[in-house]
Parts: structure tokens; C-alpha cells; sequence
């Protein structure tokens, strides 16, 4: 039942702020961060409580309650390590956020009412192991970030807060269907472990079923190119909004694939990941582009944000251990490192009122503070060794490279450049907003950050050290959840080889060149994989 | 001639309530013209809640009257479906009338015979005996469409819904004949039982009268192409008949036409079934997109809202078109059942927020052309906060977005769907629903993201709507989250249908 309260609590302080008078913004701040704090305690014991170790059931701290029984829908929420890691990541996000909108002056009580409820929807869509409750939490998120960019936005934001909710609603609707068609043939059961056991459909059924799914979650990322809501939503969102956005809501995306995608319709997966690879390698060079075009700082980020969730799809698709745990590890830094980035570029804008590059310059005199926080978010963000950015960006373009797909090394090659591209726009941006001279006499009377402001960042900092420097804690949850999907796809790929012997085994590592040598003992050489490697 | 035991009567019981209340009402406004007709309104809720009752209460009586009606637990449902409607559009017209100086017995009397009727309707198992329903039904709401009388605009949509509604009565009454005529070649000759119909598999006569029924049934829910009625009547009428009709009407109808199809598709399958089932089909896609399609450019949200009741009809029969399988049954009239439960609360919910909102001009019969726009709600939430939360929450669920009943009910009809096999109809129809979302969401634009016009009246202040409205709420929210109590239901009553 701990689980189902990290994903209430939320939920029932909403409820209650409901009930208090929204004449005190005060209170509403007040009783908003402490629930999310509270939140986040709770949550702690998921963390500790989870255990890593491959023997350990896949899914941990299962709820398992009828809800709709008359239709099949179960209330099955559980938590792999993925999940885990991405539900820690929202619970501590979101009272950083909180803290952050203290600015906020309008509405302030449907403002935490709608963040309270969005973080109860993020958590029930990693913990979901239900399809149906999986889509409710899924398209619950909507409505409240449709409010949110649309109530608090800034100028553009009923055009951006529509293409949003249309954008999403009408990639999700397909999703639907393809939920019911499960249903109607893996023996009539809406429960995502049975699905994955006894779904039996045609090849073309399979293919259509993933190509519903993947468009969901395309959206979502976003992936070249469904993804012109998102410089429109982040650009337009109020800070709050875009953390989340950053931080959680595109991971939603990319946890789709891992948890839903690839398991569930594996070899139409395998059919179509050359496709979605090579989208994401143009995502990343794409996004990096445009990067280095923007005049706006919110959009540089967001078009960022493009290029940062190539590399986590193109880790995922490596379908090798060290690509998939990179790629879920940049999950977490994107989250971090982007949202903080969002989080300073708020600040700013709330000193300045723009976010045009252009007005700053030099501001570093200034605010040393706020510069040195974004310096260090940059060097995460550009994956700095010693930061996480480093960790994870290493892990996919070794994961790729040492991948057994078709032309996975052109791939890494090409994403290789990305990074590059990604020191390049970061750093520029650096320069031109608090270095050289101040071009703007406003920007010699701005203030450094204040203490609530310092709470807010140094959070993110710390995670952003920490997280560089010792990886294993928050590698460890996802060791298991990556392996059973590396031998999962695995098995998919001995069961199409079988069927066509001339095609090359295209899941796991690659045997290092060493081992084809002549000579070489194959044992010792498939030893030396890793355990979820093709040797085991 | 058979013999009325008092089984039957006890069946009959639903109708015979609301009938009696519709005469007590009549006579309370002959003895009673004190000029303070509060009470009316709270008769009438008492009458449907006691109809309702009385249908869930009697339990499942089987057939009655000699097979001529049947009291399952389906026609339990629709009875409290439509009876749960007339209240909530009882307590809305209460405030809109009451507004308007326009309160009078005779529309509560209309409205509780027009839902007697309905009831019925609900039980009909013979032809006839759903032609007379239908009549009872259509005479009363072609008067309650009229009620408003001195404006334009209200008088020509009865005019027009009167015309087109005979029109509509007289391919039923036709296509019944044709029926009637076609039960000859098997079994039981000349009969309007539906049990009969499908011993005439496959006579063409058989089809066509099949198809005119179908064709009849479908001016009543407006299924395209005999919907153009919908949107001027819809707009026309006032409000709170709008928010009825929309609900009621269409859950007797189409408790009559999933009636039809199980009885068409009961026959060995031949030409009529699989002509039928074509028809259907046919006629599900096309009030889809065409319910969707012109939904988006309107203006007027009461305009607006009657393409999206012709666009969830479409849904409707999706899962009418499932029903026709023995195997899928169960599952398709219970997803129906919750369908038409969950449209009746979020649209007349979304009508009574209309009504309370819209422009009421200078007098009676003087509604200015604007009078529902989309601009009346603008800054809604500022102004009245409680009503733009009740009217986001209807448009929620009317367009599909979890966690409302809607979600659940679309939810079950395209899964029934699926089950049937017709994918295509259904990822048709959730990709028009998409586009649902587009102009529901318009509405909740206006009302929380653009300023209000100066001089913005509040609208209509009244206990009765809040109540109303917050019954409606309620049930939307509570029937999204906790959707198993009412589906459990659904479920029990479809298998009871034989």
C-alpha cells in the first residue's frame, strides 16, 4: 500500500486545498510544498525498500485490487526499477517546482491544485500495470497541464496550450484502440503481465499495435518529427510548467517504449527500430541545429530538450544492457539538468521579462550566483565528465556502437556529433547571456538569488554532482528491469532467426573484435559480457 | 386477445406513474394557479424518482402482455435513465423557466408524459406497441419544443421537428406494415412481434422494412443523413427541452433500435441481418465524422452541442452495430446502457450551464441571435467559478478525457466494438473523437483563458440548477472513478435480454 499512497497523497491534497479559501495564497503555497514534501518522504521508502538484486520479483510493492471487474480493468500498480527511478524523479521534482512558483500571483489555488493533481497523475502513469489504468493516468495528465499553459502561460499560450492537448489527445486516441485490441486477444484481460505472456496476433495485427503505441509515445518524447508542439508548450508554459514538461511528462515517452513498445509487441519492434533509431539520430542533430538558431533562451532549451531525448531513444533502441541503461539514466539527467536550466532561465525572466538572448549580456557581474548554478547545469547538460550528463551520453554512444542493430555504428557516429553541437549551443548561450559587456543598462540593477531561490537550485545541483560522481546507486534499480528486456527481445530475435536463418542476430552487444580472432577461446570471450550480453 | 393479469400492470408501472403525474400536474394547474409554482417542479422530480424506483424495483418480469412488452433489466435501466433525466431537466427548467416568467404545469405535465412514453418505449418488444410509445413520446416533445412560443426561432424548430418527426413516424408505421407482412413466409403469420421478424430471413420484403425502420429510428436520435433537423430544433427549443431530448429521446430510441438489431440478426443469417448490419454500419461512420466534422466551426455552444449529440449517437450505434452478435451481447448492451447514463448527465449538465449563461434579451420571445455564442462564456471562471468547473467537467467527459464517465463509457463501447470485429469503425470513431476534443476544449478556452467582455452579466442565480448541477458533477466524476457499481449493473441488466 505504500506505493498507492506515494500515488494519492497528491491526489488528497488537492482535495483538501480545494476546501481552503482561495483568498490566501499564503496557505495554498504553504500546504502545496508540504504535501509534495511530503510526498517525496513517502516515497523514500520506496526507495529503500526496493530491492535490486535480479532474484527480486520483477515488479515490487504490487497493489493488486479489482476496479472496474465487469469490464476487466484492474487497480495493478507495481514498480520496477525503471519506474522506481522515474517516480523518485517526479516526487522530488515536484516540490522544487512548488517551491519555485511561490511567484505565482494569480490563481494560486487552482495553480497548486492542478500541480498537485498532475504529480499524482505522472506517478500513476510509471506505477500503472493495468493498460487501462495505465491510459487514464496517461491522458490525466492533460488536463492539468493544458491548464497550467494555458491559465499562467505567457502571450502565445492559448495557441500553444491547444496544439498541446490536440497533439497528445489525438496521438493517444490510437493507443486506445490498440489497448482494446490487446484485450480482445491475449484471453481477455487488461493486465499488462498477461498481455505481455499470451498476447497471440498476426504479424501485420503486431506491427499496427506498435505503430499505435509508438505514436503515442513519439508525441510524447517528442520524436522528429511529431515534435513542433513542444517548443510552442515549453516556450509558452510558466516555469512550473516547463520543469514538469522537461523534467517528467517527455519521459513518459520514453518509458512507454521501455515498459510498453518493446516488450509487448517485440518483433514488430525489432522490425521498426531501425526507423525509429534513425529518427532519433536526426532528432539529435535536428534539435542541436535549431539550437544554435534560437533567439528565445525558453526555446533553446526546449529544442534541446529534441536533441537530449534522440540520444535516450537511441539507447533505447541500442537494445543493448550498457545503451538501455544509459538511456534510462539520461532519463533522470534530462529531468534534472533540463528542468534546472528551466527553473534559471525562470528566474532571470522573472528579473528581466524576457527571454530574448539578446537583452542580457554580462549579467554575471551581477548574479554570480545564478551564473555559477548555470554554468554547472551546463556542464551537466553538455555531459561534462564528473557530472551525470557524462555518465548517461557515454553509456548510449557505447551501448550503440557496441549494438548489434544495422548500422548502429553510423548511428553513434552521427550522435557522436550531437555532442559536440551540444557544448557548442549551451556554451554559446552561456557566453552571450552572462559574459562580455552589459549591453543593457536594466541589467546592472538585477538582484542575485535569493534564499528561497537558492533552495530551489541547489537540490539540482547537489543531484547533478552527486549523480556524476557515484552512478551505481541509481544504475543499481535498473540493472534488473534492463536485463529481462535485453533477454526478452533476445528471444524475440531467436524466434525470427529460427523462422529465417540468413537473418544475423540483431539484440545485444556485439562480441568485442578480439573474439572472433582466430584462436580466441569463444568461452572466455563471451565471459567477459555482459551477463544480459547474447552469451548467456 | 390476452388476458391482463397483474403481472402486467405491475410491469406497466413506471409509465403509469409518470402518466399520472403528468395528469395531477394538469389538474394542479387548473386548481391551483396561485401564482408560486415552485412546487412543480419538485412534483415532478417525486414522480420520476418514484417511476424510476418502481423500474428498478419491479426486477425482471419477463415478457408481458403477451410477449407485446418485456420488463428486463434493460428496459429497468433505460426507465431510470430517462427518469434521472426528467429530473435533472425538471430542476433546470425550474430556474430557466422561473427566469423567464414562463413557469407553467403544462411543461412538467408534457415532459412527464413525453418520459412515459420513453418508458415504454423502453419495453416495446412489438412494433406497434413502440410505434404508439414513440407517438406519446413525439406529440409531447413537439408541444415542449414550442414552449417559448412568441419568439422566432422556437417556433420554427417545432414547426420544423413536428414536420420531419411525422415524417419520420410514418417510414416506422410503413417499414412495420412491410414487416408485418414479410412474417407471413415463416412461422407465425402477420405478426409485429420482434420475435416474429426474424423468421422472415431474407425476404427482400423483410428488408425493406427493416430498413425503414432503421430510417424511421434514425430521424429520432439524428443519425446522419436524417439528422439536418438536429442542430435548428436543438438551438431552437428551449434549453432545458434541449438538454432533455437530447438525453431522453435518444435512450428510448435506441433501446428500440438495439431491440430491432438483435431481433434482425436473431435469423438465420441470410440477406435482411447482413443488409441491416451494412446499413448500421454505414450509418455509424457517417454520424460520426458528420457529427464531429460540423461540430468544429460552430459558434453557438447550443449549436455546437447538438452536432456532438448527432456525433455520439454515431458511438451509439457502434455499440448497437456489436450487440447484433449473440456471443458480444451482454457486452455491448451493457457498454450501451453506460453510454447513454453518462451522455445524459454530462449533456444536460452542459445545457444547464448554457442555460444559465445564455443572453435573455430584452423580453419574452426576443432572444438577440447570440444569445448562446461561445463569448458568453468568456471569463466564466472569474465570474462564477463553480459553473465553469461543472462545465468543464461535462465537456470532459462528452469529449472522452479520463477520469470522467464519458472516458469509461467510450471506453466500453469501442471495446465491444473491437470485440466485434469492426477495428476499423472504431479507430474511426476514436480519431473523430479526437477531434471532439478540439471544440469541447474551445468551450473551456473561453471559459478559464480569455478575459470577459465588460458589462458581462452573471447569469442565472438559482438553487434548483445548483442542485441539478451538482448532482451532475457528481455522477460524471464519481461514475469515471468508480465506475463499477453502475457497470456491474449495466452488465447484470443486458444479460438479462433474451
Amino acid at each position: 500500500m505504500l506505493l498507492a499512497t506515494v500515488i494519492f497523497l497528491p491526489l488528497a491534497g488537492a482535495l483538501v486545498a480545494a476546501l481552503l479559501p482561495a483568498g490566501e495564497p499564503q496557505q495554498h503555497r504553504g500546504w502545496a510544498l508540504f504535501v509534495s514534501a511530503a510526498t517525496f518522504a513517502v516515497s523514500l521508502g520506496l526507495w529503500a525498500g526496493f530491492d535490486a538484486s535480479m532474484a527480486a520479483p520483477e515488479f515490487q510493492f504490487e497493489v493488486n485490487l479489482p476496479w472496474v471487474p465487469s469490464a476487466g480493468i484492474g487497480f495493478h500498480v507495481g514498480l520496477d526499477g525503471v519506474a522506481l527511478l522515474l517516480v523518485m524523479l517526479t516526487t522530488a521534482l515536484t516540490p522544487v517546482v512548488i517551491l519555485s512558483a511561490f511567484t505565482v500571483g494569480e490563481r494560486v489555488k487552482e495553480f497548486m491544485i492542478s500541480l498537485l493533481v498532475l504529480e499524482t497523475a505522472m506517478i500513476g502513469t510509471f506505477a500503472a500495470l493495468d493498460l487501462v489504468l495505465f491510459y487514464v493516468f496517461w491522458e490525466a495528465i492533460l488536463v492539468p497541464m493544458y491548464l497550467l499553459i494555458g491559465v499562467w502561460g505567457s502571450v502565445n499560450r492559448l495557441y500553444a496550450t491547444v496544439k498541446f492537448f490536440l497533439y497528445t489527445f489525438a496521438a493517444s486516441v490510437l493507443m486506445l484502440v490498440a489497448i482494446l485490441y490487446v484485450f480482445a486477444h491475449d484471453g481477455g484481460s487488461f493486465d499488462y503481465l498477461t498481455a505481455r505472456q499470451s498476447l497471440q496476433v498476426t504479424p501485420g495485427a503486431q506491427t499496427a499495435l506498435f505503430l499505435a503505441f509508438a505514436l503515442a509515445f513519439a508525441v510524447k518524447v517528442p520524436m522528429f518529427p511529431l515534435h513542433t508542439w513542444l517548443p510552442d508548450a515549453h516556450t509558452e508554459a510558466p516555469t512550473a510548467g516547463s520543469v514538469i514538461l522537461a523534467g517528467v511528462l517527455l519521459k513518459m515517452g520514453t518509458f512507454g517504449f521501455f515498459r510498453y513498445a518493446l516488450p509487448l509487441f517485440p518483433d514488430a519492434a525489432l522490425a521498426w527500430r531501425p526507423v525509429i533509431a534513425a529518427l532519433a539520430v536526426v532528432g539529435i542533430v535536428y534539435g542541436a541545429l535549431m539550437c544554435l538558431v534560437q533567439q528565445d533562451m525558453k526555446r533553446l532549451v526546449a529544442y534541446s530538450s529534441v536533441s537530449h531525448l534522440g540520444f535516450v531513444m537511441l539507447g533505447l533502441m541500442a537494445l543493448t544492457a550498457e545503451g538501455l541503461t544509459g538511456g534510462v539514466y539520461q532519463m533522470l539527467n534530462h529531468g534534472i539538468s533540463t528542468g534546472a536550466l528551466f527553473l534559471l532561465v525562470g528566474m532571470l525572466y522573472e528579473r528581466r521579462h524576457t527571454r530574448l538572448i539578446s537583452a542580457y549580456g554580462g549579467v554575471a557581474k551581477q548574479v554570480p550566483w545564478i551564473a555559477t548554478a548555470f554554468v554547472v547545469v551546463t556542464l551537466s547538460s553538455i555531459g561534462l565528465p564528473g557530472t551525470n550528463g557524462f555518465v548517461g551520453e557515454f553509456l548510449i554512444l557505447s551501448g550503440t556502437w557496441l549494438g548489434r542493430m544495422p548500422g548502429t555504428q553510423v548511428a553513434a557516429a552521427i550522435a557522436a556529433t550531437g555532442v559536440i553541437l551540444g557544448a557548442v549551443y549551451m556554451l554559446w548561450l552561456v557566453e552571450r547571456v552572462f559574459y562580455g559587456k552589459i549591453g543593457d543598462e536594466e541589467n546592472r540593477h538585477l538582484p542575485d538569488l535569493s534564499l528561497r531561490e537558492a533552495f530551489v537550485i541547489a537540490p539540482m545541483i547537489a543531484l547533478i554532482v552527486v549523480m556524476g560522481l557515484v552512478p551505481q546507486p541509481f544504475l543499481a534499480p535498473a540493472r534488473p528491469a534492463v536485463e529481462r528486456l535485453v533477454t526478452r527481445m533476445q528471444e524475440a530475435d531467436r524466434r525470427l532467426r529460427a523462422r529465417d536463418p540468413a537473418r544475423p542476430p540483431s539484440v545485444g552487444t556485439q562480441p568485442p573484435a578480439v573474439a572472433q580472432l582466430p584462436g580466441a577461446a569463444p568461452g572466455r570471450a563471451l565471459a567477459a559480457l555482459p551477463p544480459a550480453g547474447e552469451g548467456r | 386477445m390476452p388476458t391482463v393479469s397483474a403481472h402486467d400492470l405491475l410491469a406497466l408501472a413506471p409509465v403509469a406513474i409518470l402518466a399520472l403525474g403528468g395528469i395531477a400536474l394538469l389538474l394542479t394547474e387548473v386548481f391551483l394557479t396561485s401564482g408560486r409554482r415552485g412546487y412543480q417542479a419538485g412534483l415532478t422530480v417525486a414522480f420520476a424518482v418514484a417511476a424510476g424506483a418502481a423500474a428498478l424495483s419491479a426486477g425482471n418480469l419477463g415478457p408481458v402482455f403477451g410477449g407485446q412488452a418485456t420488463a428486463d433489466g434493460f428496459a429497468a435501466f433505460v426507465t431510470a435513465t430517462v427518469c434521472g433525466g426528467l429530473a435533472l431537466a425538471a430542476l433546470v427548467g425550474a430556474s430557466w423557466l422561473g427566469a423567464r416568467d414562463a413557469e407553467r404545469g403544462e411543461f412538467y405535465a408534457l415532459a412527464l408524459f413525453a418520459t412515459s412514453g420513453m418508458s415504454l418505449l423502453a419495453m416495446a418488444t412489438d412494433l406497434l406497441v413502440a410505434f404508439i410509445a414513440i407517438e406519446v413520446m413525439s406529440l409531447s416533445i413537439y408541444a415542449l419544443a414550442a414552449f417559448m412560443r412568441r419568439g422566432r426561432k422556437p417556433a420554427e424548430a417545432a414547426f420544423k421537428y413536428f414536420i420531419l418527426g411525422a415524417f419520420s413516424s410514418a417510414l416506422l408505421l410503413y417499414g412495420t406494415s412491410l414487416v408485418y407482412g414479410a412474417t407471413g413466409t415463416g412461422g407465425r403469420a402477420g405478426s409485429t412481434l420482434l420475435a416474429d421478424v426474424a423468421r422472415g430471413a431474407g425476404s427482400p420484403l423483410l428488408v425493406a422494412g427493416l430498413a425503414l425502420i432503421l430510417a424511421g429510428l434514425a430521424f429520432k436520435v439524428g443519425a446522419v443523413p436524417f439528422h439536418v433537423w438536429t442542430p435548428d430544433v436543438y438551438e431552437g427549443a428551449p434549453t432545458p427541452v434541449t438538454a432533455f431530448m437530447a438525453a431522453g429521446v435518444k435512450a428510448a430510441a435506441f433501446a428500440l433500435l438495439a431491440r430491432v438489431m438483435m431481433a434482425a440478426y436473431a435469423g438465420t443469417a441470410g440477406t435482411a441481418d447482413g443488409l441491416f448490419l451494412q446499413l448500421l454500419a454505414t450509418l455509424a461512420l457517417l454520424t460520426m465524422l458528420v457529427g464531429n466534422l460540423f461540430a468544429v466551426p460552430q459558434r453557438s455552444v447550443k449549436r455546437m452541442l447538438a452536432y456532438s449529440s448527432i456525433a455520439h449517437a454515431g458511438y451509439l450505434l457502434l455499440a448497437v452495430l456489436a450487440a447484433g452478435q449473440p456471443a458480444l451481447r451482454a457486452d455491448a448492451l451493457s457498454a450501451l446502457l453506460f453510454y447513454l447514463a453518462s451522455y445524459t448527465v454530462a449533456a444536460i449538465g452542459a445545457f444547464a450551464v448554457l442555460g444559465a449563461v445564455e443572453d435573455r434579451g430584452a423580453g419574452p420571445g426576443a432572444e438577440p441571435p447570440g444569445a448562446c455564442d461561445l463569448d458568453r462564456l468568456a471569463g466564466l471562471s472569474r465570474r462564477r467559478p463553480l459553473l465553469a468547473f461543472s462545465m468543464t467537467v461535462f465537456m470532459l467527459s462528452l469529449a472522452g478525457v479520463p477520469p470522467t464517465a464519458g472516458f469509461v463509457a467510450k471506453l466500453l463501447v469501442f471495446k465491444s466494438a473491437i470485440a466485434a470485429g469492426s477495428w476499423g469503425l472504431a479507430v474511426a470513431g476514436i480519431l473523430t473523437s479526437a477531434l471532439g476534443a478540439y471544440y469541447y476544449l474551445r468551450v473551456v478556452v473561453f471559459m478559464y483563458m480569455r478575459p470577459a467582455a465588460e458589462g458581462e452579466p452573471e447569469g442565472l442565480f438559482s438553487p434548483l440548477l445548483s442542485v441539478a448541477l451538482v448532482i451532475a458533477v457528481v455522477a460524471v466524476v464519481v461514475l469515471g472513478i468508480g465506475p463499477e457499481p453502475l457497470s456491474g449493473f449495466a452488465r447484470a441488466a443486458a444479460a438479462m435480454v433474451r
